[in-house]
């Protein structure tokens, strides 16, 4: 366990993903323990939004009982690392068959690490805001603004990790290129790769100029000029728009799922169900939460 | 002894950071906050406390304004623990916390010199609500002011790496998001002369920022 709690901080230092560790084209995660670990996380964020209806003094009028909040703590702390799970597994083909269209050189089991990676990072980030979102559980009985806090954090999150897969993906490209061009240099052993300079995850938000993150070394440039390399730049350029629609689709999906596997938090004017009906969707429940928030007296 | 302390941290001297043993830091720090803390919400608690004949009020206020601090200060960290580790400043993320924690007790400091400031204010003007906005006057000067104090301890760290800046903000944003509904619910501070003393009130679970909104709604609708 400690063990994979550590794998969970390299992960998160960007130690598993320097580019010297990347250099072979894969990532070098041992999967079983970091996905215990992600789980345990999972559980505890589920505890976190779950205990809702546990913390706050239930108005007159809430249908819900104590039985019914410990259920519905119960309840997310079992749906939220399933959430994770199941986004994983509904992405995961399509990450692989686009990084494979695109000309990437990863092998299934290395987009897969990537994947897993960059949801333990998500998940670290939710787990890390529970305490927050414990805390306006216990001070706040307005369910519509519980809905916003989470769907925010969650946001955040998202954020945060496909930023992470996003460069990771950026820095496996730039290796390969630059290995393609040290092969067509020929003459030119395959160039050492740049130094494992501790690049932080650029900031979200914020794209760096191409190739920002990885200095090229001399020769590279040198390569670069000797072999008519267009190719180099375009797909490199396309890699990144592939990867960028992807991250949307990965974005849409896992607030679906969110939606699909509700009650996570537990309106206190419903009794307890595993699952509501199918209704709706995620976006319109954002709006009428918004609705609800600002609409009260 | 404590008040050459509270200077250097005014002063943001790297005396505070880095001398002595981390345990021993720590508890200087640790000192600095209750002391001063507490002298503030003592004071806070005067105005139903002597006045009101309920002395109780002044302990409660002493012990929740540092109380205040540390839980906020406690809720914020895990988040940033991890985006500091994910932007790749985990190394430096020691001096952080002790440059964070200083800032802490830098806000006891600056509160405990505008206490006399309140004790006039009390003095002169008998007004309930007068006196919690005048209190969260005076809680926001000591916030702004110790913003100059974190700016020094975080100039050595910007300077290795800009990055640094941008979570500061960040930390920033969320303490004040965690620490203005944590002021809420520890309520009361101040103990108005007609309600019973408790450490807390009964109505007091509340969201800070839906009454904000209803007060600015009930303003202009």
């Amino acid at each position: 366990m400690r063990k994979a709690f550590r794998q969970l901080d390299e992960i998160l230092r960007g130690d598993a993903t320097q580019l010297s560790s990347l250099e072979q084209g894969q990532i070098e995660l041992p999967l079983k323990g970091l996905l215990m670990v992600m789980v345990l996380l999972g559980v505890i964020y589920g505890l976190c939004i779950g205990s809702f209806n546990l913390l706050h003094p239930l108005e007159e009028d809430a249908v819900i009982t104590t039985r019914d909040a410990w259920m519905q703590t119960f309840a997310s702390a079992v749906k939220l690392p399933l959430l994770f799970c199941l986004t994983l597994l509904i992405t995961f083909p399509s990450l692989y068959v686009f990084n494979a269209l695109v000309g990437s050189r990863l092998r299934l089991l290395s987009v897969l690490k990537l994947l897993v990676a960059s949801i333990a990072v998500m998940l670290a980030v939710v787990a890390s805001l529970g305490p927050i979102v414990v805390f306006f559980s216990l001070c706040t009985s307005s369910y519509p603004f519980m809905q916003l806090l989470n769907v925010t954090v969650s946001g955040v999150a998202g954020f945060l990790g496909l930023a992470f897969l996003l460069r990771t993906l950026h820095r496996l490209v730039l290796i390969q290129e630059n290995k393609l061009m040290g092969e067509a240099a020929a003459a030119v052993p395959p160039p050492p790769p740049a130094p494992p300079i501790p690049t932080p995850v650029a900031p979200p938000g914020v794209v760096p100029p191409e190739g920002a993150n990885v200095p090229f070394s001399p020769d590279i440039e040198q390569a670069k000029k000797l072999s008519a390399l267009d190719r180099y730049g375009y797909t490199h350029q396309k890699a990144k728009y592939v990867v960028r629609i992807w991250t949307i689709v990965f974005g849409l999906v896992g607030a679906q799922m969110s939606w699909v596997l509700r009650p996570f938090i537990g309106t206190p004017n419903l009794p307890f169900e595993w699952f509501r009906e199918r209704e709706s969707n995620f976006f319109l429940a954002v709006l009428n939460a918004l609705q609800a928030l600002f609409s009260i007296d | 002894m404590l008040l050459t302390w509270a200077d250097d941290i005014l002063r943001a001297k790297m005396l505070v950071l880095d001398g002595g043993s981390t345990r021993q830091r720590l508890a200087t720090l640790a000192a600095v906050l209750c002391v001063f803390g507490m002298t503030y919400g003592g004071v806070m608690g005067c105005y139903a406390g002597i006045f009101g004949g309920k002395l109780l009020q002044i302990v409660y206020s002493a012990v929740k304004v540092p109380m205040l601090l540390m839980i906020t200060f406690g809720l914020s960290l895990p988040f940033f623990y991890v985006v500091n580790s994910l932007y790749g400043l985990r190394d430096d993320f020691g001096k952080v916390l002790r440059a964070l924690l200083a800032t802490q007790a830098g806000v006891t400091v600056i509160l405990a010199a505008l206490s006399p400031l309140t004790i006039v204010w009390y003095l002169s003007c008998e007004n309930y609500r007068a006196a919690i906005l005048f209190n969260a006057l005076m809680f926001a000067t000591a916030s702004i002011s110790a913003q100059l104090v974190l700016k020094r301890f975080y100039r050595p760290l910007i300077e290795t790496n800009p990055m640094h800046l941008r979570l500061l903000r960040l930390w920033i944003t969320i303490y004040g998001f965690v620490g203005i509904q944590m002021g809420w619910t520890l309520r009361p501070f101040i103990g108005s002369p007609n309600s019973p003393t408790q450490f807390f009130r009964d109505e007091a679970w509340g969201n800070a920022y839906l009454q904000l909104y209803r007060i600015i709604t009930g303003l202009f609708g």
